[in-house]
């Protein structure tokens, strides 16, 4: 018979090529590390730009990119894990769902990492529980405004340090009657809350003072600061396209970006696309309340990286941590995917330039993130679901902002303990 | 004649495939997600039965139990919509297809007004919102930002998509009444409405009134152009939330809510209930008395 032998061939070459790639992998020297993350849209920056200069400086350590789908990344890791086939570094979300992760000891800790101290509290709040950090931080989004800087000059205008400049200058292009000035629409309910409040709000309500107050009861969204902030906000509708209960966030950048509104209250993600039909546009940041008064900017904290407890690979993971917690690739990734900013305090330097007037905003103002994502929304209603729909309601009837604070302190004290007793 | 057992055994085998995919896809799962209602799959202890726990949270947690019933009432309105206006306009369309008064373009409008169904919800959905966009569109008014107009306006939009499957479903009905009543019902001088109504539609009675609960089915199993316009948490102010996108939101969560399997499954069967009791009461009360006049 013809394919005895042939077969035997076969399954000896098959052996022996096995055999042969055991042989090499027990020879390669470098140990190797798999990053989990959901930005799978950042798989060639991580494979043709971070990885190959950390590589390079670290001839022993391989780091292999391992995202997985943005929806599916929280389930993925979680059965991972407990199922022991976790990645040796552990993207962190910010807030909520890392602190649940954090209880559970996924991750291993981080004492004695020297990089660390290249960021602040503020910066490290995301991903810390009792004092003590879990991850290195990686990149924050900021909020402000994109204005078209040919209207501007057009009708004399300069960008609004404060809330009172900032309505003089709406005015103003309101009465030219030949732009809209703001593009802002109500259908996309998160915006409203991600791009409006949480950036304006803080001047009112102080920043980090404001926001640590509601966590830890000692705030309440009824407290004048808050009902202030959300006035500051409705007192926008008359500016506001026509039609714009029904506008959604594409709506609004096209109608600022084929020129016919002056100023996009938006989010530093959105370069690339204000940027696209060759508009001249800058920014500034939400106004202070008064002359001379602290300025406020959002930074929401996006990732970072922390180590799987499980590794067996502890020392290197801790080495990769400390270059990504450097100068060297903060530089290399924001610079990279534009709109995304370093959260450490060293000097970063942003290519694109309106990423770098973006990033010249943190200079001189409070950073603070988002105000309901920590804790106040971790049960039923959550408070940050509640307030997108309670701005849609306020922005698209006549509930007065008492109403809306009113509302929403009752959702938060109905199950959230530091709220209640008071 | 009696078959022989063979046959009858070749026959279970003819079926043991599609039965096969049915059960595993669609039987199990059912009931798998029945169980699971009773049960608190994600706490400390693993699987815990819990009894009516979880029924008793989604009817009496205040926030949770308001959005349910927010969007059973919904779900209700969606489905008056479209019995309303989508069931007569197919009934009308269809009576016209076969009132002869087309003569030869029937076949290009049967085939026109049957197309939008089978698009896309997502094309259909991005279509209609440019239609209707304030900015961009024929109309001023934000029909989807306001509360009280959203829901009709999205119910509408799948009248226009779906009309074409009342109309084809009673165009065959009417195809099958037998041309000798008509004819003699025209010689004894019936206008056309006449004929209409006293000798077509009396014979399509059962037909019309299958497709009014095969809409309530698909009208309570609603979801994906809810979802495709408005997301997860379809606003203004939950304004256009139905069971399905409440479902979706409890099973997968949303941006701001964590997913909680067992309240998922939970509403999932209270749907199911509410669907196999509206459907088998209809064809408990009414269908089986609905009898075609026989020839």
């Amino acid at each position: 018979m013809r394919w005895k032998p042939a077969r035997t061939t076969l399954a000896i070459l098959a052996l022996g090529v096995s055999i042969a790639s055991i042989a090499t992998a027990a020879m390669a020297e470098p140990v190797t590390l798999t990053l989990g993350s959901w930005r799978t849209e950042d798989l060639a920056i991580w494979q043709d730009q971070v990885l190959p200069a950390f590589e390079a400086s670290h001839p022993d350590i391989k780091v292999e990119f391992a995202p997985v789908n943005t929806n599916e990344y929280n389930a993925a890791i979680q059965s991972q894990i407990e199922g022991g086939t976790g990645p040796d570094l552990i993207t962190c979300r910010p807030f909520d769902v890392n602190n649940e992760w954090i209880g559970r000891g996924y991750f291993a800790s981080l004492d004695g990492l020297a990089g660390l101290a290249n960021f602040t509290d503020t910066a490290k709040a995301a991903w810390t529980v009792d004092g003590a950090t879990y991850c290195v931080p990686v990149a924050a989004v900021l909020a402000g405004f994109f204005y078209n800087i040919d209207i501007f000059n057009e009708l004399g205008l300069t960008p609004p340090t404060t809330a009172a400049e900032f309505t003089t200058v709406l005015q103003k292009i309101q009465d030219s009657g030949k732009y809209t000035p703001l593009a802002e629409g109500s259908s996309e309910s998160w915006q409203l809350a991600y791009n409006g409040l949480y950036s304006i709000g803080p001047a009112y309500w102080k920043g980090e003072e404001g926001r640590l107050g509601l966590i830890d009861g000692t705030k309440k969204l009824t407290d004048p600061d808050f009902v202030a902030a959300f006035a500051a906000f409705q007192a926008w509708k008359p500016f506001l396209p026509s039609g714009q209960e029904a506008l959604s966030y594409s709506d609004m950048t096209q109608l600022f970006t084929l020129g016919r509104a002056a100023i996009l209250p938006d989010g530093s993600w959105n370069i690339n696309q204000v940027t696209s039909t060759g508009l001249n546009v800058g920014v500034f940041g939400p106004p202070a309340v008064e002359a001379g008064g602290q300025r406020y900017l959002q930074e929401m904290p996006d990732m970072a990286i922390g180590i799987n407890a499980a590794s067996a690979k502890q020392d290197a993971a801790k080495v990769f941590l400390d270059w990504v917690s450097g100068p060297e690739f903060q530089q290399i990734y924001v610079n990279s995917a534009p709109g995304f900013f370093a959260m450490s305090n060293q000097a970063v330097t942003y290519d694109n330039p309106l990423a770098q007037h973006f990033a010249d905003l943190k200079t001189g103002a409070l950073l603070t993130p988002r105000l309901a994502l920590d804790r106040l929304s971790a049960g039923t209603p959550p408070l940050d679901d509640e307030i997108w729909r309670q701005l849609q309601v306020m922005m698209t009837s006549d509930t007065t902002p008492e109403t809306v604070t009113g509302e929403l302190q009752t959702g938060l004290a109905s199950w959230y303990g530091p709220q209640q007793a008071k | 004649m009696t078959r022989p057992a063979t046959a009858r055994w070749s026959l279970f085998l003819f079926v043991l495939p599609a039965l096969a995919v049915y059960l595993l896809f669609a039987v199990v799962p059912l009931f798998s997600s029945i169980v699971m209602s009773f049960f608190d799959t994600d706490g400390e202890a693993g699987n815990l039965f819990v009894g009516l726990s979880n029924y008793v949270y989604l009817f009496t947690q205040p926030v949770v139990s308001a959005r349910f019933w927010n969007a059973l009432a919904n779900s209700a309105k969606y489905f008056a919509v479209h019995v309303i206006v989508e069931v007569p306009i197919g009934l009308l369309l269809a009576a016209l297809l076969t009132s002869g008064v087309l003569r030869r373009s029937e076949g290009v409008y049967r085939t026109l007004l049957f197309i939008p169904a089978t698009l896309s919800v997502v094309i259909v959905g991005f279509i209609w919102r440019l239609i209707i966009n304030p900015l961009w569109g024929l109309v001023g008014f934000p029909l989807l930002g306001n509360p009280s107009t959203a829901l009709t306006t999205i119910s509408l939009m799948s009248v226009w998509q779906y009309v074409g499957i009342p109309m084809v479903f009673l165009y065959s009905a009417l195809l099958a009444v037998p041309n000798d009543l008509v004819e003699a019902s025209r010689l004894d001088g019936a206008s056309p409405w006449r004929i209409f109504w006293d000798i077509k539609f009396p014979l399509i009675v059962p037909q019309f009134g299958l497709i009014v609960i095969l809409t309530f089915i698909w009208t309570f199993n609603g979801f994906d152009l809810v979802f495709a316009l408005n997301g997860s948490a379809p606003g203004p102010n939950y304004s256009t939330d139905i069971l399905g996108t409440f479902f979706y939101r409890s099973f997968f969560g949303s941006s701001g809510q964590v997913a909680d399997l067992d309240i998922g499954a939970t509403v999932a069967t209270v749907i199911f209930t509410i669907m196999l009791l509206v459907t088998g009461g209809y064809f408990w009360l009414v269908q089986r008395r609905l009898r075609a006049h026989m020839v």
